[in-house]
This record gives C-alpha cells, sequence and structure tokens, in this order.
C-alpha cells in the first residue's frame, strides 16, 4: 500500500493557488526528499500531508484512508511532524520534551505508565540525547537540540516521520548527522519519512526517493539517480547544472 | 482617491450647518470680523462657540491624523498611534495630577505639563521597543498598558478628589467645546508645524522604511531621524491633548484609511492622513451636536472616536503583515528552573497562611498600631474574615487566569486584564448600573460575568482562528480593553450619581463582601486551579505552537476554548471583587516563572498562591495606608503592580 496517494490536490492560501492539481503517489518504507526552488509548494505539501492546513481541492489519503477521516490523535499515533522552526520549549528539559511525544497515547488525563517510561528511554538512548535528558533545551546546541526534538517524534512510535527542513540551521556536520540518523531510523526500523530539503547534494546522497515540485506542480518523481541528470537538475531549478562523479562513483551537482 | 473623500466631507459639513442653523437662521448670522460688542446672545454662541469648534474638529483631527501617520511610518508599524503608544495618556496623566496636586505649574499654560507626561510616556514605550526591535505588536501593547496603567492612575486621583470629578471626566472624554478662537489660533499653528516637520521628514523617513540597516548603510543618521520624527509626533500628539483632552484613535483611523484608498508612497500617506484625520474627527463631532440635545451639551467627542479604535484595531489585525524579525516579539531570556518544586509550594502556602493570621490580629487605631486582644478579635473576625478570603480568592483565581493565558498564547504579557476580559466585564457592570432602576448584588454580578463573556467570545473568535499568532490575539484583547473604556467613557461622561458608582467598582473594594459571597469565590477559585491541573498537558504543549502542539493530536480548538472558558470564568467573578484594573493577573504567574516553577502544574499552583498572597497585601495596604478612610482595593493592587510591570518590559534581555 502507498504511504500517501494524493489526487488532484489543490491549495489556496489568501487567494494565491501554491498546488495545482497535483497527483503524486508516496512509497512506504522509504526516506523521501521533497525538493524544488523557493515558493515551488513543497513545504506546503508537507503541512497538508501533516494536517497543518486544509487542502482547498482535491484527496490526500494516508495508509489508504481519507485525512479528514482520521482521529487527531490516531493520526498523531501514525505520523509524527517537526515544524521548520520548533520552538524554544523553554524551561522544559529534554526528556519532558520527549514525553510529549506520549501524548498522542495518553491524552490529558491518561496515565504515564511504564509503556511511556520505556519509549522514551528508547526514543532518547536511539537519538543520542541520554546524556544530556536533564539539561534545559533552550541551553542545548543546535544539533542537540534538533536530536532532542527527533527524540520527541520517536518516542511518538510513529511510523511515519515528517520533517519540514529540518538541517536548515545547522552545519555540515550536524546536517550528516541528522540525517544520517533519520536515514539509520527508516532503513533499521521500517519508518517511512518525507523530509523537505534545500540541499541536492544531501537529498541524492541520504534518501532514497525524490519528489520534485516546480511551481506548485510535480517536476520530477524518482531515485536520487533520475534527480542527479543534468536536465532534470536544470529542469527544478531553472539553472544549469553540471553532475560531477566523485572517486567513490557518486555523483555531486554543482551550478554549470 | 480624494474624490471618495467628498462625500465625507459635504457629511461633516452639513451636520455641522444643521448644528448652526439649529442654533440661528443663516439671515442672523453675525458678520465678519465678530464683535462680541455689537452681537446678540445666538450670535456670539454661533461666533464664539460653533464656528471655531468646526474649526477645531478638522484642524485637531488633522494633527493627529498627521501624528499617527508619522508614528506609523517611523517605526514601521501600522497599528502606531498616539494612543495605542500611550503618548495621550501620559499627556492626561500629567494634567490630571498637575491639576491636583500643583496647579500652579498650570499658570504658563497646558502645553508644557501635557508635553512633560506625553514625553515621558513616549520616551518609556520608546525604552521598552527599542528592547525588542521595534516589534510592532509588542510596542503596542507596552504603549496600550504603559496608557492603561496611566488612565488608572489618573481615574483613581480623579475618585480621590471628587469635587473634580465632572470637570475632569468630560476633559478625559476630548470636549471640543470652544469659548473663542484661541484654540483655534493655537492648532493652526501646530498643524503649520507638524506639516512643515513633516515635509522636511519625508525623505529621510523614506530611506528609513528600508530598515535600519539598510538605511544606516545608505549614510542615514538611523536614532536621529527616529528621535526627530517622534519628537515632532508627540509635540503634535500632546497639543491636542492639552487643548481638547484625550481624543483616541484618529490618529490610528486616518493612516489606515489613507493606505486603504491607495496612499502608499511615504509623501502621499503623510498628505492624505491630515486630511482624513480632519474628516473623521469633523463627522464624529457633528454626530455628537446632533445627539446633543438628548444627551447634554457636553458629552465629549473624544468618547465618541474611541468607540471607532476597538473595532478598527480588529479589522485591522488580520491585515497586519508578519514583516517581524523573528525572536524580537519574544521576552526576555530564559527563566531559571527548580530541580524541586516542592519545597518552594510548601514555603509560600505557609507563608500565605502566616500572613493571613497576622494581617487579621493586628490592625491601625489613630495614633499607633496594636495587636487586637480577644475580645476585640472576636468582634473584628467576621468583618475581617469574608474579605481576607475574597481578597485572597480573587488573587489565586486571577493568577491561574493570567497563568492559563500566557501558556496559551506562550506570550509572557497575556494576563486576563490585557486580554479585555476585565474590560467587558466593566461594561456589564455599567450596562446593569444604568439599565436597572435598582440593581440587586446578583443582577451586578450576573451583568460582569456576562459582559467578561462576552469579551471572551470575542477574543476566542480570533483564537479559533489556527493561522492567528498569539501575539495578535493579545492585540485583540487590548482592542476590546479600548473599546470597552471608551463606552465607559462615554457613559460616566453623561455625568449623574451612577457614573460615581462605577467608577468607585472599576477602582475595586472588598469592604462590602459578605461571608456567602467570599465562599462562592473561594469555590470558583479552587474549580479554577483543579481545572488547569487537569489540563496541565495542554498547558505544557500548547506554548510550542500549533505545529507542535497540531502534530501531537492536540485538540487545538477545543483546547483552546476550554481553557479561555476558564480563565473568563475566573476574571469575571473575580473582577466583581477587585475592579478590572489589578494587574495580578499579569505579575503573579510571572513571579512564579522567575522564581523556578517551569512545569505547568507548579507554574499554576504557585501562581495562585502568589496571587493571593498580592492580593492580601494590597487589601491590607488599601486598609492601612489612608487609615482611617479605606483606599480601594484593585487601586493599590495596581499600584504594586504598574512598576513591577514596567520594571519587566525594561529589563534587558540576556
Amino acid at each position: 500500500m502507498n504511504l500517501f496517494s494524493i489526487t488532484d490536490l489543490t491549495v489556496d492560501v489568501s487567494g494565491r493557488r501554491l498546488l495545482h492539481g497535483l497527483t503524486l503517489d508516496l512509497p512506504a518504507g522509504r526516506m523521501i526528499a521533497l525538493i524544488g526552488h523557493n515558493g515551488s509548494g513543497k513545504s506546503t505539501l508537507l503541512k497538508v500531508l501533516a494536517r497543518q492546513i486544509a487542502a482547498s481541492g482535491g484527496r490526500v489519503a494516508f495508509e489508504g484512508r481519507a485525512l479528514a477521516d482520521w482521529r487527531a490523535r490516531d493520526y498523531a499515533r501514525r505520523l509524527a511532524f517537526l515544524p521548520q522552526h520548533p520552538p524554544a520549549a523553554e524551561g522544559m528539559t529534554v526528556r519532558e520534551l520527549v514525553a510529549l511525544g506520549r501524548y498522542p497515547w495518553h491524552g490529558a488525563l491518561g496515565r504515564f505508565g511504564p509503556h511511556d517510561h520505556q519509549a522514551v528511554a528508547r526514543a532518547m538512548a536511539e537519538c543520542g540525547v541520554t546524556a544530556f535528558a536533564d539539561r534545559l533545551v533552550d541551553t542545548l546546541s543546535g544539533g542537540e537540540r534538533q536530536r532532542a526534538w527527533l527524540a520527541m517524534m520517536v518516542a511518538q512510535e510513529a511510523g511515519t516521520l515528517l520533517l519540514d527542513e529540518p538541517i536548515s540551521a545547522l552545519d555540515i556536520a550536524h546536517q550528516v548527522e541528522v540525517l544520517a540518523l533519520v536515514r539509520r531510523m527508516c532503513h533499521e526500523t521500517g519508518r517511512s519519512a518525507v523530509i523537505v530539503l534545500h540541499e541536492v547534494n544531501m537529498s541524492a546522497r541520504f534518501c532514497d526517493h525524490v519528489v520534485a515540485l516546480k511551481g506548485g506542480r510535480l517536476a520530477l518523481q524518482g531515485g536520487p539517480a533520475d534527480l542527479m541528470q543534468p536536465e532534470a537538475l536544470e529542469r527544478i531549478y531553472g539553472l544549469p547544472m553540471q553532475v560531477l562523479t566523485r572517486p567513490d562513483g557518486s555523483p555531486v551537482a554543482i551550478p554549470a | 482617491m480624494t474624490a471618495r473623500l467628498l462625500p465625507f466631507a459635504v457629511l461633516a459639513a452639513l451636520l455641522w450647518l444643521t448644528a448652526a442653523l439649529q442654533l440661528l437662521p443663516f439671515a442672523q448670522w453675525p458678520a465678519w470680523p465678530l464683535d462680541p460688542a455689537r452681537m446678540e446672545i445666538g450670535q456670539i454662541l454661533l461666533g464664539f462657540g460653533l464656528m471655531p469648534r468646526g474649526v477645531v474638529a478638522l484642524l485637531a483631527g488633522g494633527v493627529l491624523g498627521l501624528s499617527g501617520a508619522i508614528l506609523q511610518v517611523v517605526l514601521r508599524n501600522p497599528v502606531a498611534d498616539p494612543t495605542t503608544l500611550g503618548i495621550s495618556s501620559g499627556a492626561q496623566l500629567a494634567l490630571v495630577m498637575a491639576t491636583m496636586l500643583a496647579p500652579g505649574l498650570l499658570d504658563g499654560g497646558r502645553w508644557p505639563v501635557a508635553l512633560a507626561g506625553a514625553g515621558l510616556a513616549a520616551m518609556l514605550v520608546l525604552a521598552i521597543g527599542a528592547r525588542r526591535g521595534f516589534a510592532p505588536v509588542t510596542m503596542v501593547i507596552a504603549g496600550m498598558l504603559v496608557g492603561m496603567t496611566a488612565s488608572a492612575v489618573a481615574t483613581a486621583m480623579t475618585l480621590a478628589q471628587g469635587q473634580y470629578l465632572l470637570s475632569l471626566v468630560i476633559w478625559n472624554g476630548g470636549a471640543l467645546v470652544q469659548q473663542d478662537w484661541s484654540g483655534v489660533r493655537v492648532l493652526a499653528g501646530v498643524l503649520a508645524f507638524g506639516a512643515v516637520a513633516a515635509a522636511l521628514l519625508a525623505r529621510p523617513l523614506r530611506v528609513l522604511s528600508l530598515g535600519v540597516e539598510g538605511a544606516s548603510g545608505l549614510g542615514l543618521n538611523v536614532a536621529m531621524v527616529r528621535l526627530l520624527a517622534v519628537g515632532v509626533a508627540v509635540i503634535l500628539a500632546a497639543a491636542v491633548s492639552a487643548e481638547l483632552g484625550l481624543i483616541a484613535f484618529v490618529g490610528l483611523a486616518a493612516p489606515a484609511l489613507a493606505r486603504a484608498l491607495g496612499a502608499v508612497s511615504i509623501p502621499r500617506l503623510l498628505a492624505l492622513s491630515p486630511l482624513i484625520g480632519a474628516l473623521i474627527l469633523s463627522v464624529c463631532d457633528g454626530l455628537v451636536l446632533l445627539v446633543a440635545g438628548s444627551l447634554g451639551e457636553m458629552f465629549p467627542t473624544g468618547a465618541l472616536t474611541g468607540l471607532i479604535g476597538g473595532p478598527l484595531l480588529i479589522w485591522l489585525l488580520p491585515r497586519l503583515r508578519g514583516s517581524t524579525p523573528p525572536g524580537t516579539e519574544r521576552a526576555e531570556g530564559p527563566a531559571p528552573r527548580r530541580g524541586r518544586p516542592a519545597p518552594l509550594l510548601i514555603a509560600l502556602a505557609l507563608a500565605l497562611v502566616m500572613a493571613a493570621l497576622v494581617l487579621v490580629w493586628i490592625g491601625r487605631v489613630p495614633g499607633g498600631w496594636t495587636v487586637l486582644d480577644a475580645r476585640s478579635f472576636s468582634a473584628f473576625l467576621p468583618m475581617r474574615l469574608p474579605r481576607l478570603i475574597a481578597a485572597c480568592s480573587a488573587g489565586a483565581a486571577l493568577a491561574i487566569a493570567g497563568a492559563i493565558l500566557q501558556r496559551l498564547t506562550a506570550n509572557p504579557l497575556a494576563s486576563p486584564e490585557v486580554l479585555g476580559v476585565s474590560g467587558g466585564a466593566a461594561i456589564g457592570y455599567a450596562g446593569v448600573v444604568y439599565l436597572a432602576a435598582a440593581p440587586t448584588a446578583l443582577a451586578l454580578t450576573g451583568g460582569t460575568m456576562a459582559g467578561g463573556a462576552s469579551a471572551l467570545v470575542l477574543i476566542a473568535a480570533f483564537v479559533s482562528r489556527r493561522d492567528m499568532p498569539a501575539e495578535r490575539v493579545l492585540l485583540a484583547g487590548i482592542a476590546v480593553s479600548a473599546l470597552a473604556s471608551a463606552v465607559l467613557s462615554a457613559a460616566m461622561a453623561v455625568g449623574d450619581t451612577r457614573s460615581f458608582q462605577i467608577l468607585a467598582w472599576l477602582s475595586g473594594s472588598s469592604s462590602a463582601v459578605t461571608m456567602p459571597g467570599a465562599l462562592a469565590l473561594a469555590a470558583m477559585a479552587a474549580v479554577l486551579w483543579t481545572g488547569a491541573l487537569a489540563a496541565r498537558r495542554w498547558l505544557a504543549v500548547l506554548p510550542l505552537g500549533t505545529g507542535v502542539a497540531g502534530g501531537l493530536g492536540l485538540p487545538l480548538g477545543l483546547a483552546r476554548m476550554v481553557l479561555i472558558a476558564l480563565a473568563g470564568m475566573a476574571t469575571g467573578a473575580a473582577t466583581v471583587l477587585v475592579g478590572p484594573l489589578s494587574f495580578v493577573g499579569l505579575m503573579a504567574p510571572h513571579l512564579a516563572r522567575r522564581l523556578g516553577l517551569a512545569r505547568p502544574g507548579d507554574h499554576v499552583t504557585g501562581a495562585a498562591l502568589i496571587g493571593a498572597g498580592l492580593m492580601l497585601a494590597a487589601d491590607f495596604g488599601a486598609r492601612m495606608a489612608g487609615f482611617p478612610y479605606e483606599l480601594p482595593l484593585g487601586l493599590f493592587a495596581s499600584l504594586i503592580g504598574a512598576p513591577w510591570l514596567i520594571w519587566l518590559m525594561m529589563r534587558s534581555r540576556r
């Protein structure tokens, strides 16, 4: 079954059409990059999938069920979303932040049971934040903070992760670290991830599937090899691009 | 675009002419130049009353429109104006204080005093704004808070000097009544000054519209231009305050309409705004003249313009572009966090109980202080206990409401006072006072809660919009407050004994509380506390914003509605006792957070204890400071709250 089946999706925000009748299937169990130029609608699409904004027309189904038919907490149990700018989480420890990921399971009044504790501990271990579990989130460095937020999503025990530009504020070492972590989560535990990315080379290196948007329409869908072609890149970004080959055979794209 | 203004000009002229012709048929109008020695009484009323009044309306409207336009351009803030930045209220407070405390200061005219007050208020607001990168919404929130505080103090002083009540209320409301042409001459001079200054500033302001970095990159002395422009705007606003009193929101409406009519460039905006301001004030004044027969000559025009301010702000809100740099709408740096909050909470609770015991036991007698003996203790207890319980409960309820709202909006400046709930409650109270022949206490309470609830519905309509940022919700609340205070001042300007009753209630008193009333309030506070604890997971997630909260499957709309309803009910109930201006709901949650109570449950509980303690202290102070007379409770609380608030906003970010 497809992770998401998108049919004829349009989104209008304050009179402007951001997505024009998008039809697209996203496969399950993959790490999917969502790329495109600024204003191409990639973040909009992600927010529709996360149910942060409503579609103006068309149908979107998640695991075979229309988005509107999911109850909020059931949806959050299946799918975790990280906004582009995670808030400061002032005065909260890492452990408390990660524990918030259990909300979809215990709700406003339910008991925080042993299974919840285990899930939090596992999530912190998986994302490597156990060492600073009792530190305040707002005292962490950018890379550590992003890992803490990822741990919160892992604690949700959702099979699907949606990430909106998770590496845009990180230096190159932390970019690699975060993407490698997400990749490991997908490949080792069978999760799916949809990630909005700006960086073509990072997308090609870490993701197994690429969806490119241009002007609110689908420009390309396929594997990293389909993306790393000069013609495909020029079609997506409207700029002549050159693809070089590294000694190990992997491609690198630069503006020509 | 100017053609579309023509109907309004005609309307203003017609309204004025109607009033003039009612006074005197055209054939008998006095000949120019006016010479009072050869004029009859009707001619004098026209020539030295109505005629200058019409001109003054035009001039003052123009001055205010220009002042607002300059402020909006220099602060790059479409909701700035002399009212929203607290400038007018500063002038008002200075004049009220001078009238009562040092009338000699007014010998040199009202100008220097008004200018000093306006300048101080503007400096304060700008100092706060400078620390937050002049973020528009934060500036306006700071300005409206400074304005509200100034008005609260002015109201309290007015109350303390009952004999001046009517004239001050009239002046506060901004009456345009004229006795001669001197006001016209003064305001014409001011407008001419403003026009020259605006012409000189137009080009630097256009460069400044690129932003600080861009403008200084082009070699502009940003600080100097800002100082000059704000200085001119303050002078203009203070001039109108000194001549006519508080005329609210014309400076906000005029540039907004000018922009709606298509004035995009800064020179056009500066040229068109005074014109529109003049028309707005003229039409308002014409309407006042039209209804003057039924409500009395002295109905202030400023009260009418105040009525347009609230709706206008609410209309402008969704149109504010989110141009603020991220982070600037935030408050000061991270608060400390306590590892184990329980000892602190227990200490707070013990301190509260101790304080309550001590305050019951000691009292002031003529000539000194005394500790009550057993006999007088049993005599005083039935009198003191209810108000003790009531004051504590009201403080706790307001504090919990404040903690909930601060977490809900992720804004440390949110509080029931700021969110307009108190203002709505005040309108409800005033409505019952005016509409019911002999209102019972129950009717008053019901009216107050109904008023608070309607304000809440308005705010909730904003909150339910998912894309509405928290600061905007706060601004909507402030708009409701502004509307409420405008309605109140209009009601009070009618001027009879009922207005004194409202004024007395506005500043709050706990002297008339009965035991059942106090217990009901305590129960209310307890219910609220339980509710807040039950909702503590929502309160933990909501400050993280809609993205995270929605992603975790939180029922956003429902959670907001429930929390707002809780906060609103508590505020309505507490407001009946302490009046709408206490600031306890702002202070207590903040203090709790600064003491290191970070988790929602601890935060709410600590805030409740601190709020109860603050109100207890305020009650004690109100009883003792002016012994044997009693000062209003809410006033005393806001005298503690206002300096705290200003200190809070002035603190630098760490």
